[in-house]
Order: C-alpha cells, then sequence, then structure tokens
C-alpha cells in the first residue's frame, strides 16, 4: 500500500520521475524482486519505491511525458537543464513566496497595530491609577480593590475560518510585533491547555517563556516577582492564546481564573484566538472564568478577502511571470471553496503547480527573465540558452501550431517572447479595474479572475446584441460574474462612482490607451456630481429617487452607461487570455489532471482500489494474465478484500473463511501449478509449491493477518458481541 | 466558587492613607522581608473603620473577633464559608489588620498542588521571597504532608522566638504596624478547591487535623472556604473547626456597598434604583453587579453633560427611559464583547450592507466565519444525525418515506400522543444524540448528493463547463476525514468512544440549530425538510 500514500506528498514524487533519468534500468528487475517479497533486500527498497512510484506517474496518460523523454534521450545534457530548471524554480517560487508573505502582513497589519494601541492605552492607565510597592506586589495575599480590579483585559481575535492553519503564522507574527514594540510576550497554544498536565503544564509553559527555561514548580509568584524585578514592570505581559477552541476548556478556565486573581500584581492581557464565533469562549468557558474577561473584539481579515489580495499580489501585479491556465484556476478556486478553505492549502496548491510546471516544461528557464525585471535582456541572454532541441520543442508547442508560427519565423521569437511579457499588462489592468466596479457589490477577485482566463472568452458574448436575450434566458441563474457587474453598476450610488473613477485613474497611470477613455468619463461625472447637488441629495441610490430628481436620475445613467461601454471597451481590446497568445505554454501551468491528482490524495478510496488491483502495482507475471479469477499466488488481503466485495455489508466469518481457503488450496488439479513451477526460476518455485499443501493452521494465520491488516486499513469492523461471527464492513468511499 | 474579596475598599482610599504614612517608605530592590511583613503591612484600622467598609457584616465581624480572642490567646481553628463575594477574604483580612496581628495567607486557587500550597506557607514563614539570585526557588522543597509537619513546626518556633523579642522591645503603640503578640495565623482560602485535586481529600484531612497534629497553640488556623463545613466532615477524629457563615448581601445591603465611594451620591442612588431591583433577582455577587453597573452607569449618565448634578423626578425618568432597553439584555448575559473602534465601524457597515442588500442572493455574510463547502455539508450532516432518531433516515433521505411517516403521525390516537409528547421531553433533556462515523458520512453523501443539484447553481458558475464539475462531485468526499477532525476541533462535534480501531467511536454535534440553518442557507440547502419534528 506504499503508493497510496504517496499521492499526498507530491513533491519528491514529481521531481523524481522528471529528473531521474534511469528508468528504464529498474523496469528490467521490477517483477523479479516485487514477486519475492522475502529477497526484496534492504539495499534494493529504496529503488524499489521509486520505481514504483514513478511507474504510477508515467501510466497517467500525459503526451508531455512523452515529449520530455525524446528531448531527454536526443540531449546529452539534459542533466544540466534539469538541474537549471530546478535552479529557476526556486528562484521563481521564493519571490512568488515573499510576495505572498508580504501581501499577508500588510492585510494583518492594521489589526495589529490595533492591537498594540488598545494594550497600551489599557496599560497607561493601569499604571496611571497607582503603581504598587514590590512588597505588595509579590505578596500572596490579594490587594484589597474594587472588584473590577480582577478582571483580565482580554483580546478577541476573530478569524474568521473554521480551520486554523492559516492563522498559526499571524499569531507568530503578532508575537512578533508586540515583542519589538517592548511587550513581554508568550504565546500558548492549545497543547499547553491539555487535561492530562492541568493547569500547571501551561504555567510552566508561560514561565519558561517569560522568566527562564528551567522552572522547578510552576507557581504563579514567579511571575509576580520576576514581573517586580529589572523594570519589567514599565512593560505590559501579554499571553497570546491561538486556538481557543481546541482548548481544554477547564484548563483553560483555571489559569483564567488565577491570572485574574495576581491581575492587579501583574496586569496582563489576553489574546485569544478565536476561529468561529466570537461567543465561542462561552461555550467552552466556566461561568466564573467568564466573568473575569472583559472582552474587545477585533476582526482579521476573512480568508476570501485575503485570498483576493494574494490574487492580485502574484498574478495581477508584476511578480514572477508563472501563470495558470483557466481549467487549473478553475480547480483552485474549486479547491479553495469545496474543499479546504485554507489560504495555506492554497499556497501550497499554487506551489505544487509552479514545481510541475518547471518539472514538466522545459521551456520554462525562461521564466527567470521575466522574474527579474530587465525588458530586454531576454533577447540576447535569453536565446543565447536555447539550444536547437529547445527550440525544435519550442515550435512544437500547441499554441506555436495553431497559430501557424514556423521555423521560418525564427528571429521573431524573441520578439514574441517579449509580446509576451508585455502582455498581461493591459489585461490585468482590466481585471483590476472590473474589481473595483465589482467591489461595492462584494464580487471576489477570484470569481473575476477565474471567468477572464477562459479562453474561449465566454463572457464577451454578452456584449453582442444577438446573445444578449439569448443569455437572459437561458442561463439567468448561473452567475457570469462580469455581466453581474455591469448590470449592477447601475445602482451604484454617485460617490460611489466617482471614487470607482478615481481608482480607475490611478489603476490605469500607466497605460495610456485606457487611462484616456477613463478620462474622458470625468467631465460627466462632474456634471452627474452637480446635479447631485442641486438636488441635495448626493448620496442617495437611484431607487430613492423621486420625480422631481429626475433629471440627476437621467444624469447618473447616462453615466453608468458611459462607464458601461468603457468596461466593454476595455474588455473587447484588452483582454487577451493568456492561453490564446502563443508560446504562452512557458509561462502558463496548464495540466489540470496532475494537480489533481497530486493534490487530492482520496486515501481510503486509492486503498479499496489498490486492494482490488493489485496486479496493477505488483506487475507479477501470473497475476497479469488471471483475468478475473483470484490466484493463491496473490497477496492475502487483496485475496480477503475482493472476496468481501461478494457480500453485504456484514460478512460472515466462516464464509469468507472457507472461500479463502478454497482458493489457496486449488481443488481442480495438480497439474496447474506444475507447470507453472516448471516455466519459472527457482524461486518462483518455492512460492508455487507451497499452495500445494498449507497446512490448515498456517490458513488460519495468514487469514487472521489479513483479517487484521483489513482492520487497521480501516475497511472492516471486528466482530461485535451482538454478533460473534460476523465482521461488518465499513463501505465507505469507492 | 472563589471567595472574593468584598469591593468596599478602593484602592484610593488604603493607597492614599500609605502614602502619609512616613516610617515605611519605598522599599528597595534589596529589601529583606523581616518579621513585621506578616502583618497586613500598612497601619492598622479601628474597629469603627473596619465595620464601615462592610456594611451588612457587624454580626460577622464581631464574631470573628470573639472567635479569635485576645492577644497571645490559643484559638481552635475557625472555618468561614458563605457563598461568592460575601466578603469573607477581606473581612478576615481587615480584622487582621485591626489587630496588628502577624498572619500567612494561601489561596488554594493560586497554590493548585500541595506543594505549592506548603512551600508557599513555608515561604512567608522564612521570610523567603523568590527571585533571580535563587532562581525562583523556593525555601524549603516540600511534597508531604509529614515533612511540612516538621518544616512548619521548625519555621513557626523561630518566627514565634523572634515576634517575642520584637515584642518586647517595641513601643505598645497599636497603630505602627508591628505585629501585635506571639499568635500567627494561617489563612487558607479557597480550601473548596482541595476537594478537586489529586488525593484532595487526604489533604483536606491533613488540614483539618493540622491543628492537634502540630501541637503549637500559637498557630491560629482559619480556612475559608466557599461550601459549607458539612461537605468535608469525614470522622476523622479531628475537632471540628468553628464555623462562621457569610450570608448573602440583602439588597439594602448592596445598595451601602455601591453607594460607597460614589462621587455623585444622589445620581448612583437614582441609577441603584432603577437597576439594583431587577438585577438582585439574579444574582448578588458583588463583582457580577459591579462590573455590570459600571458599563451601565456610564450608559447612564451619557446624556448628562456635568455629572456633578442631583437629578430630579423628571430627569431620572428621562434616564431611565435611556436605559431601560439595555437592562433586560444585559440581564441575561454574562460574557459581552465590546468591539474596538475601528474594528467595529468596518463590521456595522457590513451589517448594514448585507441587510440593505436583500435581492442579493450571496447570503453567505451571514455566517460570519469562512468554511469550505464540504465542511458545511458535515456540520449539516451531523446536525441532522444527531437531532433525528437513526431509524428514520432510511425514511428521511428516501423521497417517498417521508410521506409515510405523516400518515402514521395523523392515525395516533389521544394515549401515543401523549407518549410522544413524553419522550420528546425526554429527548430535549438528553440534549443531541450520538451517532457512530458511518451514520455521519452516510447522510453526508446524502445531502451532499441532494444539495448538489441546487448547490452547483449557486457556487459553481462553470458547471456548463464538462470538465470541473463531474470530478468535483467525488471530489467533496476525498479530505472528509480531514474535515471531520477539524470540525471536531472547533468543538461543533464532540468525540465520546474507545478504541478508534474498534471503530466504536462515537460523535455528537454540539451546534446549535441557528449556526445549523446559517450554514444550510448559505448551501440553500433546505434543512427543515430533513429534520425530524416530533
Amino acid at each position: 500500500m506504499a503508493p497510496s500514500g504517496t499521492v499526498a506528498d507530491p513533491l519528491p514524487t514529481s521531481t523524481n520521475d522528471s529528473f531521474n533519468s534511469g528508468d528504464t534500468s529498474e523496469n528490467d528487475i521490477r517483477p523479479f524482486f516485487v514477486l519475492h517479497k522475502a529477497s526484496s533486500g534492504s539495499n534494493l527498497h529504496g529503488k524499489l519505491n521509486g520505481t514504483v512510484k514513478s511507474k504510477r506517474r508515467i501510466e497517467s496518460p500525459t503526451p508531455k511525458i512523452a515529449k520530455r523523454s525524446e528531448v531527454e534521450s536526443v540531449e546529452e545534457d539534459g542533466q544540466f537543464f534539469s538541474t537549471l530548471r530546478l535552479k529557476v524554480f526556486e528562484t521563481v517560487w521564493s519571490k512568488i513566496e515573499k510576495t505572498i508573505a508580504d501581501v499577508l502582513r500588510n492585510s494583518n497589519s492594521k489589526v495589529f497595530s490595533g492591537i498594540y494601541d488598545w494594550i497600551r492605552e489599557s496599560f497607561e492607565s493601569i499604571v496611571s491609577s497607582g503603581a504598587l510597592r514590590i512588597s505588595e506586589a509579590v505578596r500572596s495575599y490579594p490587594v484589597l480593590t474594587q472588584a473590577s480590579s480582577k478582571q483580565l483585559l482580554t483580546a478577541m481575535v476573530l478569524t474568521r475560518n473554521l480551520e486554523m492553519v492559516d492563522d498559526l503564522l499571524t499569531f507568530q507574527e503578532l508575537e512578533l510585533q508586540l515583542k519589538t514594540q517592548g511587550c513581554h510576550v508568550a504565546k500558548l497554544s492549545s497543547m499547553d491547555f491539555s487535561a492530562k498536565t492541568s493547569v500547571g503544564g501551561c504555567l510552566r509553559g508561560l514561565l519558561r517563556q517569560f522568566v527562564m527555561p528551567t522552572i522547578d514548580v510552576a507557581d504563579v509568584t514567579i511571575l509576580a516577582s520576576w514581573y517586580r524585578e529589572n523594570k519589567n514592570h514599565d512593560n505590559p505581559v501579554v499571553i497570546i492564546v491561538d486556538d481557543t477552541e481546541r482548548c481544554c476548556g477547564s484548563v483553560l478556565s483555571d489559569l483564567i481564573l488565577i491570572l485574574s486573581e495576581w491581575a492587579v500584581k501583574v496586569p496582563i492581557f489576553l489574546v485569544m484566538g478565536v476561529s468561529t464565533a466570537h461567543d465561542a469562549p462561552r461555550k467552552i468557558l466556566s461561568v466564573n472564568a467568564l466573568q473575569r474577561l472583559c472582552a474587545i473584539r477585533f476582526t482579521l481579515s476573512s480568508p476570501a478577502e485575503r485570498m483576493d489580495a494574494v490574487l492580485e499580489a502574484v498574478f495581477l501585479r508584476p511578480c514572477s511571470g508563472f501563470t495558470v491556465s483557466h481549467k487549473v484556476a478553475i480547480f483552485m478556486r474549486s479547491y479553495f471553496l469545496c474543499q479546504d478553505g485554507t489560504l495555506t492549502s492554497f499556497v501550497r496548491t499554487l506551489k505544487i503547480a509552479c514545481l510541475q510546471h518547471f518539472s514538466s516544461e522545459p521551456l520554462s528557464i525562461m521564466l527567470e527573465h521575466f522574474c527579474q525585471d530587465g525588458i530586454n535582456q531576454l533577447s540576447d541572454k535569453g536565446t543565447g540558452l536555447l539550444t536547437e532541441a529547445t527550440m525544435k520543442h519550442a515550435f512544437h508547442l500547441p499554441s506555436v501550431t495553431r497559430n501557424k508560427i514556423t521555423r521560418s519565423t525564427y528571429e521573431m521569437l524573441p520578439q514574441f517572447l517579449s509580446d509576451l511579457q508585455r502582455m498581461p499588462n493591459p489585461w490585468s489592468i482590466v481585471i483590476l479595474c472590473i474589481y473595483e466596479a465589482g467591489k461595492y457589490d462584494k464580487v471576489r477577485l477570484l470569481d473575476i479572475f477565474c471567468e477572464t482566463l477562459d479562453p474561449e472568452a465566454r463572457y464577451l458574448r454578452y456584449f453582442s446584441p444577438s446573445a444578449t436575450a439569448n443569455c437572459q434566458t437561458h442561463d439567468s441563474g448561473r452567475s457570469c460574474v462580469i455581466r453581474r457587474v455591469l448590470r449592477k453598476l447601475r445602482d451604484l450610488s454617485p460617490s460611489q462612482l466617482s471614487n470607482m473613477l478615481k481608482s480607475w485613474e490611478n489603476l490605469t497611470a500607466d497605460f495610456s490607451e485606457i487611462n484616456d477613455k477613463v478620462m474622458e468619463l470625468h467631465p460627466f461625472m462632474r456634471s452627474v456630481e452637480a446635479a447631485g447637488q442641486r438636488q441635495g441629495l448626493p448620496n442617495s441610490p437611484k431607487k430613492h429617487a423621486s420625480r422631481s430628481i429626475s433629471k440627476h436620475e437621467k444624469e447618473l445613467k447616462a453615466m453608468t452607461d458611459k462607464v458601461a461601454v468603457v468596461i466593454e471597451f476595455m474588455l473587447r481590446e484588452y483582454m487577451k487570455p493568456v492561453e490564446n497568445v502563443p508560446f504562452h505554454e512557458i509561462l502558463c501551468f496548464k495540466d489540470v489532471d496532475k494537480l489533481q491528482s497530486a493534490l487530492l490524495g482520496d486515501p481510503r478510496g486509492r486503498i479499496q482500489s489498490d486492494l482490488l488491483e493489485s496486479h496493477n502495482i505488483l506487475h507479477c507475471v501470473c497475476c497479469s494474465k488471471r483475468g478475473t479469477n483470484l490466484l493463491p499466488s496473490m497477496h492475502d488481503t487483496s485475496i480477503l478484500y475482493t472476496l468481501a466485495q461478494e457480500h453485504a455489508d456484514v460478512i460472515n466469518l466462516h464464509d469468507w473463511y472457507q472461500s479463502f481457503k478454497t482458493i489457496l488450496v486449488p481443488r481442480t488439479s495438480k497439474a496447474k501449478p506444475k507447470s507453472k513451477s516448471s516455466s519459472k526460476s527457482k524461486k518462483r518455485k518455492d512460492i508455487c509449491e507451497e499452495p500445494e499443501a498449507p497446512a490448515e493452521a498456517l490458513i488460519q494465520a495468514r487469514f487472521c493477518r489479513a483479517v487484521m491488516e483489513l482492520q487497521i486499513a480501516g475497511l472492516i469492523r471486528m466482530p461485535s458481541k451482538r454478533r460473534p461471527d460476523f465482521v461488518q464492513r465499513v463501505a465507505f468511499g469507492s | 466558587m472563589p471567595i472574593e474579596e468584598s469591593p468596599k475598599v478602593t484602592r484610593r482610599s488604603t493607597r492614599s492613607s500609605s502614602s502619609v504614612t512616613v516610617e515605611n517608605p519605598e522599599p528597595s530592590e534589596s529589601h529583606l522581608p523581616t518579621v513585621d511583613d506578616l502583618t497586613f503591612g500598612k497601619e492598622s484600622i479601628t474597629l469603627d473603620a473596619v465595620l464601615s467598609i462592610f456594611p451588612g457584616r457587624r454580626s460577622q465581624i464581631f464574631d470573628l473577633i470573639r472567635l479569635m480572642g485576645p492577644l497571645n490567646c490559643p484559638t481552635l481553628p475557625i472555618m468561614i464559608y458563605g457563598g461568592a463575594s460575601t466578603g469573607k477574604t477581606s473581612v478576615v483580612l481587615q480584622v487582621l489588620r485591626h489587630l496588628n496581628r502577624p498572619f500567612v495567607y494561601s489561596s488554594c486557587r493560586t497554590c493548585y498542588t500541595p506543594r505549592i500550597l506548603f512551600e508557599s506557607i513555608l515561604n512567608q514563614l522564612l521570610l523567603h521571597r523568590k527571585c533571580s539570585s535563587n532562581g525562583y526557588s523556593s525555601a524549603k522543597r516540600c511534597d508531604k504532608p509529614s515533612d511540612f509537619v516538621n518544616l512548619l513546626r521548625e519555621a513557626l518556633s523561630n518566627v514565634i522566638e523572634s515576634l517575642e523579642s520584637g515584642s518586647r522591645t517595641s513601643r505598645p503603640n497599636k497603630s505602627d504596624g508591628k505585629p501585635m503578640g506571639k499568635m500567627v495565623y494561617l489563612i487558607l482560602d479557597n480550601v473548596d478547591l482541595i476537594r478537586d485535586w489529586d488525593k484532595g481529600s487526604m489533604i483536606l484531612q491533613f488540614l483539618f487535623s493540622l491543628h492537634t497534629v502540630l501541637k503549637m497553640p500559637q498557630l491560629g488556623i482559619i480556612l475559608i472556604s466557599g461550601l459549607p463545613p458539612d461537605v468535608y466532615y469525614s470522622n476523622m477524629g479531628y475537632t471540628d473547626p468553628l464555623p462562621l457563615y457569610f450570608p448573602e448581601y440583602s439588597e439594602e445591603d448592596l445598595r451601602q456597598i455601591f453607594l460607597r465611594n460614589q462621587a455623585n451620591r444622589k445620581l448612583y442612588s437614582a441609577f441603584l434604583d432603577v437597576v439594583l431591583k431587577p438585577f438582585c433577582r439574579v444574582t448578588r455577587s458583588v463583582e457580577e453587579l459591579c462590573t455590570t453597573f459600571s458599563s451601565l452607569f456610564r450608559k447612564y449618565c451619557e446624556p448628562l453633560d456635568d455629572l456633578g448634578i442631583s437629578p430630579n423626578e423628571d430627569m431620572k425618568r428621562r434616564l431611565y427611559s435611556n436605559l431601560k432597553p439595555l437592562i433586560a439584555s444585559c440581564l441575561n448575559e454574562i460574557f459581552r464583547v465590546s468591539s474596538h473602534p475601528h474594528d467595529g465601524d468596518t463590521r456595522g457597515e457590513r451589517r448594514q450592507k448585507a441587510s440593505c442588500s436583500s435581492e442579493n442572493r450571496e447570503e453567505l455574510e451571514i455566517l460570519d466565519f469562512h468554511m469550505s463547502t464540504s465542511a458545511k455539508y458535515l456540520l449539516i450532516a451531523a446536525f441532522l444525525a444527531s437531532r433525528n432518531p437513526a431509524t428514520l433516515d432510511a425514511s428521511m433521505f428516501d423521497s417517498t418515506g417521508g410521506m409515510d411517516n405523516r400518515k402514521r403521525k395523523r392515525k395516533a390516537s389521544e394515549k401515543s400522543m401523549e407518549k410522544k409528547e413524553i419522550a420528546e421531553q425526554e429527548a430535549v433533556m438528553k440534549g443531541p444524540g450520538s451517532f457512530p462515523l458511518e451514520r455521519l458520512l452516510a447522510i453526508f453523501q446524502c445531502i451532499a448528493s441532494v444539495g448538489d443539484s441546487s448547490f452547483g447553481e449557486e457556487e459553481e458558475a462553470e458547471d456548463e463547463d464538462p470538465t470541473g464539475y463531474e470530478k468535483e462531485n467525488s471530489n467533496l468526499m476525498s479530505d472528509i476525514l480531514l474535515q471531520v477532525s477539524s470540525l471536531c476541533d472547533a468543538n461543533f462535534l464532540i468525540k465520546s468512544g474507545s478504541c478508534p480501531l474498534e471503530g466504536s467511536i462515537r460523535y455528537r454535534s454540539m451546534v446549535s440549530e441557528d449556526l445549523a440553518l446559517k450554514a444550510a442557507r448559505s448551501l440553500n440547502f433546505p434543512l427543515s425538510k430533513y429534520l425530524y419534528r416530533r
């Protein structure tokens, strides 16, 4: 079952399969030592894994692989290029990664500074209300003050995502930032709040981070004494708990109660990351602890918002040049929405896509030059790298043949490439403009991005007058995002419109053709605004307008029509999806199947299908010609599982065993095994002679082991007390 | 419930008095604790002052003083008990401050293991302070009760010796903060918490018999507990401590307490007229009331420019009508999350927008955190599995089955209806039912496939696309176990059961109907159709 596991970690696999040129020699020995499990020595074992993996990859029917192997066989310095590609991948990816990290940092910075300001303000007010003397502060009995002073100031940071993965980094950064601003910060995770170690565990964690690593007894008084030493009391103490929902509620309650008893002596600020609703603490904490919290709420940007920011930075702003095709984008979008709504997994998907692009596309090395900002380097240095073979490859790219570009236009290649490099600019500007227009309707950049990548440009249909009526009837419910944006334009208020125009102006500043069009809109805008002011209702949306301001309304309508015309113009002139451009394969990753198989492991289904078709993996000679009947030489677990298919959801153990036994002990004839053993090598003989007389005890033992394996794989459940001779199939997934 | 000190002494008042004392300069870092530090630390106060700080606690204060007896008189252990926030700890501390007698205080909240408790007591007696120079270690390492007795005896005799020598030299001036007498009092707070400790009953017995075991009349033991002494009795042959009960404050007491230290007593009194009565019915805990009142009073005063005025009837009425809508909501909540100024604006705005664009079909905003589609389906499946009886699954997820069920219901006789009602009540008492993983996954598969037909229209713009969508349906299933675990992490599902290999693990949905409805709405899933209503 090893191969099913490899699907989950595709990175080594793909590098292995693309950069490993020794496949052919290993292919020869495969059937040999898979059959003889005992002899699969330790030295061969690693290789075995490798071959199985790469074999699986090769089986997936991709035409590119054939091409690649051809290229590799022709080229003697293929090795050089593959290492080069890996190197370029590293530069490209590090750039993308850095961009993403920057975007995320920016998206959080506002909330972070809000938290810091709140901490400072509250701390100042605590300090100004009177400092304690040291003898008071470390004493064991409480300072007798107002009851409200037992309140623990708490910041609830809403991460607004069920999954916690994205925010681990967020809280790390918060910790770092607060530390640089002088606070004493400790970060606890749900691991510290386990019921097993109780409150001592998390106190120990706190003291380890604040005071010193070796603490004999985790006692809060230590915290109090430490806080009074060495000017420590000039700064607030902040404790970050990043995943509140996952903590053991009673332990967290205990900690809150203890800390609140000392809250006057040590001003503690609690920062709790809450991933669901803001009342989640109510569900896990005890009443006493809840009363002690004086909570304030901070909200991080939602995953979808962050996703849009990342998308904009990576694909629409000049970043690395790497891009994805329509289908890949759709897949990534649906993976994000349906499967695993975390940014982390999105970034991982992107990384896999990027790596696979580099491993399958020889010309991807050119991305290095896109990465660097220099425009014209490409023409000399880039073509210098192009050897005869890669050139040949380049002119066999589908996009090139489709456009009927031939070798005769060899000199044109640099021209094409620099076009390619320039190409995304107006395209991304238009997308961002549409995004701006759709912002008031909460349209996601992700949706627009996916739609505009469509190579057939179906969104353009909506502009041709003949199609308009057609569309409205046949898919009025289907959301064509761009059409929705256009429709909603009419609902925008003048102020929103003018804001939109301003941002358009900024966006198009570098691109004069669009910018001119946008500038043309300004006089209209001014007249609309003037009309609105005359009416004294500058902000009222169209709906509420009465008869008396119909002139204003008319102006507004004229204005939105103008805007719609500009959008249409932009779309028609500049929306050239990347997949329609010659040589786009250099930049664009298209193989959605590969990405999908790398990302969606589906381990349960995989285990079942592998068990049913074990010969596809083992490649033994005997099984390959077995057809549908089971052979004794098959793996026991596989035999049992195949037999189990004949049963309903409960399997009678006795029947199962009997059918297992009949397969191991063939009743028909002795000739069949004999002929086999004579034809094969000596080692095969050992195995094939075995089924001739397997002892009853041996069969039972093998049966038990196989059943156990099925149980461990989660496919069956052991007999219950009620029905002791039946196992239950946990039938799911296949 | 922990024992709260009463709120009557504001920090400001005690601090201002302490700053007047010239004899007590700010101690430096190297200040070494002496026997003097065993007293309350500030100049003592008169009995009248104590009585005035604690309205409604007059008899308890006199009782306590009487039980403690005159100077240098050995006492039996005393147990003070009463509900939360009834002033037990503060009364004891202030009485000791008034009597100026040395004492040692340890709270079993802070000292959450026997070892920390013992060492904390010994540290105080040995005048040891944890600091960086001694590696924040205790003076003595003490794990076992037997060691503790020996060490305590030793430490105590040292302290008493120095107390005796001190009392011989010092002037008989009561108010200088020097300890009086040769008795040391040991105050143990939150004793009820010990019951939850590992081997807690043993420690409790030890503490109750400490007085007899130690055989040192110079140690007076005062136990403070939230629970009455009955819960500790175990016939182990030690003398029971003398009980002293602190009852809940009456409404009048609470008024007195809250009126103390108010700048504008008339205004606050008007405020109390309004709020005290309804809130007293909910809780009498001073601590709880204090936090609620402070925020409510701020709201109450909002319309006023001058906080110094004394309100007339008309103004009172207006202020009340202002406050009225807030009271009801405050009565029900114990946990409030205020929003940060910057933060609140954006959220408020979003709310408004969501309500404005009601014709907008995308109602995802209502669920204010992000969940993937499969997680939502799983959440709904878990909710259904917990609410519906397992026997009805077949009929619920079969298109014809639902009708049968309804027919049967119509035929039901009076008696069976009654029975059903009882069963219904029982089900409510039992809470959400548990279910095995397989049932969850089966329901998930059903509703995900049903939901997809309607869901495709809403979420998937590209389902006319021949490539994307077909695969997606099957993929919805692939990482499902991962989603189960993340739902568990978020406390939406809870696990119970034993060995995971046995497969007997059972889950239970902890989701409110509200949240499940929200999730269903965001998917356009007809949840109510599938929910079995008795």
